[in-house]
């Protein structure tokens, strides 16, 4: 597409527990999807903001009306805090990317942004009308898709992106997918926290951790198969600190998305043209936070031997694959496309 | 075979139509029928008019009430819940009402998501029937979740189901209630109306065509149709359907009427829709808003609105089943 100095492309995959953005300015960049604004006078002294995005938001929580605005991908129901928090994350995420906002030389922006592969008509409404003021133009694409464009895995693939909210299929065939080809779920990060919190106070009733901590916990070390190492950590035990073993109930909690994750996969292979099934098998990508988990493409590799074998690959940049892809879109998008996506 | 750049282009097409068809303003788009159910169609339709006529009949030769109420005219603010179309067309088959033959106590209820693969009625915003329908239900289900009862949906994700499929998952789980949610599609498009129904017959015509299209995606033969029609007016949950639909409409409609000022109460009414025919317990069917109307359409996008039909759903099922509680106790 023609662009020109004022006009600014830019990807961004808004996810349930990070967000990141790819611009065409070159600027890539995660943030934690959490918004938080002091809870009183006292706190606005002490962090010196009226709102605090991403981590620095969630290191001063205690201070803070800490919100994390997305919910299976999507935005929370019902709150205009919700609302106004998943706004504040757009505009941090346009900010740290470098693209003036304000001013007279502020930059015209077309936004891609990903979205589950199923999600609800309304929700997409809603979330055209938040990013009104914070883009000029938007056009929203299922998360699935994007990972595809930007790989070019456009025929005879099928892409799993599996995040915090939601593990998001779309099969590849060519042709822009309908709801025949996608699906969501939302067996993915987050279930594998209410897993793991669930076991490990099933075996340490008295040990006492946070979800923040249980999260940092699995992004070291979750991990599907048989386990490399012990997964030891430390949490306060009737106020002293104590080493435990978690080794089995984060086995168990990463484990816990293989069957659903599996069955929709194999659900979606079928719907695919018989003499074509082949080749998909053998292209099974997956992408998104929860595809870092050690061990997950061999794990679903082993679930495909079971249909004649494929192969499942995790994507290199698994973090932004999808708001690359978002990029590609936006990119590629004629002016006159645009026009008609203007907010 | 197509190059990486013409398939590019081809699926841009796609993702700026999807959002072009996002943003669009109201035009109704009714399910096209879908290719593999194409060849049935005509013996489904016959099917469906045999089922129509069968449960006209009565209201046609006999004379109602409602024939000469007719001559006055009603004034559509005026109609409230206790006018039902039920009270006025006498049954075929009268029979006494059995009430041991209805549970005392609620412990199943099943919810019916309406439509589910094909859309449903659909606003010109892109906004379709199956996907309220659906969200209303996991809020329903979710506000009864700390009850007693146990609840079931047909449904949980975008997926189509036949009608006789819905009956059937209704009548093998044994449920003690039957709540079809739907959304209506009506002309002019001033209209905002709510209203719910039980089985029976009717004379009205825009009814029956609702019927007729709320029936489309029904899987039943000629034989099962002569078996269900034989027996529904026999069957004393046909009583409880009713006391059952008022206790809805009512709480749908002293909820609403405050967000929604200008929503009409078209009360309860008695329709032969295939779901409420086929089920075995008090089933009632609710068109909880109008997605031809512009500013309904507006609404049921707010969270809000749609928590709040589900809300006066949830304390309407929990009033009906306060009557066994209540009268278990007083046996």
């Amino acid at each position: 597409m023609e662009e020109t100095n004022e006009t600014l492309c830019v990807g961004i995959d808004l996810g349930t527990s990070r967000s990141s953005i790819s611009a065409s300015t070159g600027e890539r960049h995660v943030v934690d999807s959490y918004v938080g604004w002091p809870v009183d006078m006292v706190a606005r002294k002490l962090v010196k903001k009226s709102v605090l995005v991403g981590r620095e938001a969630l290191d001063n929580r205690p201070m803070l009306d800490l919100r994390r605005p997305l919910e299976r991908g999507i935005m929370k129901d019902g709150s205009e805090k919700d609302q106004e928090a998943v706004q504040e994350i757009l505009r941090h995420l346009i900010s740290v990317a470098g693209i003036k906002q304000k001013g007279k030389n502020k930059s015209k922006v077309r936004a891609v942004v990903g979205v589950p592969a199923e999600a609800f008509r309304v929700s997409r409404q809603n979330l055209r009308n938040t990013i009104e003021g914070v883009a000029d133009s938007v056009m929203l694409v299922s998360e699935p898709f994007a990972v595809a464009y930007g790989l070019e895995a456009l025929l005879h693939a099928l892409v799993i992106d599996i995040g915090a909210g939601t593990a998001d299929f779309c099969v590849m065939q060519g042709r822009y997918p309908t709801e025949e080809d996608q699906k969501t779920l939302p067996n993915a990060g987050d279930s594998i926290d209410e897993q793991l919190v669930k076991l490990i106070r099933e075996r340490h009733p008295d040990a006492q951790f946070s979800i923040h901590m249980l999260r940092e916990w699995k992004e070291k070390w979750s991990f599907v198969g048989e386990p490399k190492n012990h997964v030891m950590v430390t949490v306060p035990i009737k106020g002293k600190a104590t080493e435990i073993d978690i080794t089995q109930e984060m086995r168990a909690a990463c484990e816990s998305i293989l069957p659903p994750v599996c069955e929709t996969m194999v659900t979606l292979l079928t719907r695919v043209e018989p003499e074509f099934q082949d080749k998909v098998r053998d292209n099974i990508i997956l992408a998104g936070g929860t595809s870092l988990i050690s061990g997950l493409s061999e794990a679903v590799t082993k679930a495909l031997s079971d249909l004649g074998g494929g192969r499942a690959t995790v994507v290199k940049d698994p973090v932004f694959a999808g708001s690359d892809g978002s990029l590609a879109i936006a990119r590629d998008a004629s002016t006159a496309d645009w026009e008609k996506l203007s907010l | 075979m197509d190059s990486i750049g013409e398939t590019k282009a081809r699926l841009l097409r796609g993702a700026v139509q999807d959002n072009i068809a996002t943003v669009r303003g109201v035009r109704i788009v009714h399910p096209k029928p879908q290719a593999r159910r194409r060849s049935g169609v005509w013996i489904f339709s016959a099917l469906s008019a045999i089922a129509l006529v069968y449960l006209t009949v009565p209201a046609q030769f006999v004379p109602s009430r409602a024939s000469v109420q007719s001559t006055t005219p009603v004034s559509a603010a005026a109609i409230n819940v206790d006018l039902t179309p039920e009270a006025t067309v006498p049954l075929s088959h009268p029979r006494p009402i059995d009430r041991s033959a209805i549970p005392l106590s609620i412990k199943t209820i099943v919810i019916d998501p309406g439509h589910g693969g094909e859309p449903g009625a659909t606003a010109e915003s892109g906004l379709t029937e199956k996907e309220i329908t659906l969200d209303v239900a996991l809020r329903l289900r979710r506000l009864l979740g700390e009850s007693p009862f146990e609840v079931l949906l047909t449904r949980e994700t975008d997926r189509r189901l036949s009608l006789d499929q819905r009956v059937a998952f209704a009548n093998e789980h044994k449920a003690d209630l039957f709540l079809s949610i739907h959304v209506n599609s009506m002309e002019p498009h001033t209209i905002r109306a709510l209203e719910t129904y039980y089985v029976g017959p009717t004379d009205d015509p825009v009814t029956l065509k609702l019927a007729s299209r709320e029936n489309k995606e029904s899987d039943y033969s000629l034989a099962d149709y002569k078996k269900i029609l034989e027996k529904i007016y026999v069957d004393a949950r046909r009583d409880e359907s009713r006391v059952f639909a008022r206790t809805i409409q009512s709480r749908l409609f002293q909820s609403l009427k405050i967000p929604n000022p200008d929503l009409e109460n078209r009360g309860v009414r008695t329709a032969p829709f295939v779901v409420l025919i086929g089920t075995q317990m008090p089933a009632i069917l609710v068109e909880i808003a109008c997605l031809s109307n512009e500013n309904e359409v507006q609404l049921l996008t707010k969270p809000d609105y749609r928590e709040n039909i589900a809300l006066s759903l949830a304390q309407g099922i929990r009033q009906y089943a306060h009557r066994f509680t209540v009268a278990d106790r007083k046996g």
